[in-house]
């Protein structure tokens, strides 16, 4: 499977500074976004601190030290998975840990949200209210769950999702990382299929772009770059109150080149 | 004061108002609301006022008592709900009554929050708590999410019923796929469904799935009971606590 991907952050239009961190680890297949929280800059330390621990844990921990996992988690996860939910924990604990020696980051938070591709099994685990989103055969489909307050008032049916969105309490969230020595991170498995395009957003694209807005983008702009472009444009035209990142990665089929490339090489042997 | 309209297939039944006695909704003739269907239990809910709010109670009725969608055990009632019991709605009109607001709690709750902060456990559990007595002190059914499970009814497939717990279930012949199809010329990924927040959604995939007999476009939400077929498949969609 070949993979093109690329990531933009923007600071918005309302804000002075840019607290989303993201990084692209092309080696591994790892694409990991993080939205820090807890004002005087130090937002912005927590979720690069986030992304910087869990490129770290998952490019050097070898596969073995994945079996000493903190809880019980399902046996027919992959070790992938538990080494990306390792990495998220670990990520979690250092944050909490450089709060507590620096007084001044007391309250710094993040959110996290990481997926890893292996062959064409796709790990994704995340804390907080940043999204993964999958657009297949033409349909947009949320891979995770927000940890907020209102996603959790609409999964227990008090309320819409319109009210959800109207709600002045979006930024309330349940779990963060750096808020607790221990977080419980969701942690979910996709096969991954040629056409496939996944995209890691955090809520400052959400709350500006509708979900229509995001799939139409998506499937007309297929260079990844270009569509990040174009979502966080439209983030900002429509207000751009909170920060913006995107990652955008579009998961090809390389059989068709292969195809190609033998029957170019059975006409050249011919000549 | 509030009056409940029994209605079936759009006809009115009965209308009875509701006074300080609760009303009664069942099967056996003695109710206020009798409702003479085999899915409905010999007394199935009751409606009546507690504390100025129109409240509906399920008498532990074996096919449950729905308002507006969703099973509830107690639930506040507002103007324009529907209670489902079986195939019969009754609804609610309380326009007499003063307006029971929505939002009572929520908003008071905590003030307007730009930033984004979490809630520690002690904060969060007051404040969902309050956030649930916004509508009412309502359990409802379980007081959490349900989760859906395919009935195989039909066709050639890898197992007779399928617990949808993944955010995405994959209808195909895949190996991937969860509902894996089998025989000739079926589709790798004929369809798929997607668990929201508010529920579950069947998309297209490289085949048009219908739900209920009806060819779906895009994306639809799933209802219990309904039946999707696909590629020679048939499944019932259903929910369990």
């Amino acid at each position: 499977m070949q993979i093109v991907s690329n990531g933009l952050s923007d600071v918005g239009r309302v804000r002075t500074n840019n607290e989303d961190s993201f990084r692209i680890v092309e080696g591994l297949n790892l694409f990991i976004l993080s939205d820090g929280m807890g004002g005087e800059a130090h937002g912005e330390v927590a979720s690069a601190m986030a992304v910087e621990v869990i490129d770290k844990y998952c490019a050097t921990e070898k596969e073995d030290s994945a079996a000493t996992v903190m809880d019980a988690a399902p046996a027919n996860w992959s070790s992938q998975s538990r080494r990306l939910k390792n990495a998220v924990a670990q990520a979690n604990f250092q944050i909490y840990q450089s709060a507590q020696k620096n007084p001044e980051q007391r309250g710094m938070g993040a959110t996290v949200t990481a997926v890893w591709l292996k062959d064409s099994l796709l790990s994704i685990a995340h804390v907080g209210d940043s999204r993964a989103y999958l657009l297949r055969s033409g349909n947009l489909q949320q891979l995770t769950n927000d940890h907020s307050l209102v996603a959790e008032q609409v999964r227990r049916g008090l309320i819409t999702p319109q009210q959800a969105e109207e709600s002045d309490m979006q930024s309330v969230l349940l779990r963060a990382l750096g808020a607790h020595p221990e977080v419980e991170v969701d942690v979910d498995e996709v096969e991954i299929i040629p056409r496939d395009v996944l995209l890691l957003c955090s809520d400052g694209l959400t709350r500006m772009v509708t979900e229509p807005e995001i799939a139409g983008t998506l499937q007309a702009e297929t260079v990844p770059a270009a569509a990040a472009e174009k979502l966080i444009g439209l983030a900002n035209e429509n207000g751009g109150v909170d920060n913006v990142t995107v990652i955008v990665v579009r998961f090809e089929d390389d059989s068709n080149k292969r195809w190609f490339s033998w029957m170019r090489r059975g006409s050249a042997k011919k000549d | 004061m509030a009056k409940l309209s029994l209605m079936f297939e759009n006809k009115l039944v009965k209308e009875v108002p509701i006074g300080s006695r609760p009303v009664t909704i069942g099967r056996s003739p003695d109710n206020d609301l009798p409702v003479d269907n085999l899915a409905v239990s010999n007394y199935h809910a009751r409606v009546y006022y507690e504390a100025g709010r129109l409240v509906v109670e399920d008498l532990d009725s074996l096919n449950g008592t729905f308002v507006n969608d969703l099973r509830v055990e107690r639930a506040t009632l507002h103007d324009g709900d529907s209670i489902w019991v079986g195939k019969h709605f009754i609804k609610v009109d309380a326009t007499a009554d003063a307006a029971i607001p929505w939002d009572t709690g929520r908003k008071t709750a905590a003030p307007k929050i730009n930033e984004t902060m979490v809630l520690d456990t002690k904060v969060r559990r007051d404040m969902l708590q309050q956030a649930a007595a916004m509508g009412e002190r309502a359990q409802f059914s379980a007081g959490r999410v349900k989760v859906a499970t395919l009935v195989v009814l039909g066709g050639k497939v890898n197992g007779k019923e399928f617990t949808l717990t993944n955010k995405l279930t994959v209808i195909g012949k895949s190996p991937m796929a969860t509902v894996r199809l089998k025989g000739w010329f079926k589709p790798k990924m004929a369809a798929q469904i997607n668990q929201r927040d508010d529920g579950y959604y069947l998309g297209t995939g490289d085949k048009v799935p219908t739900v209920n007999g009806a060819p779906i476009m895009g994306t639809v939400r799933l209802n219990d009971g309904d039946l999707i077929e696909i590629c020679g498949v048939r499944m019932n969609f259903i929910f369990r606590e």
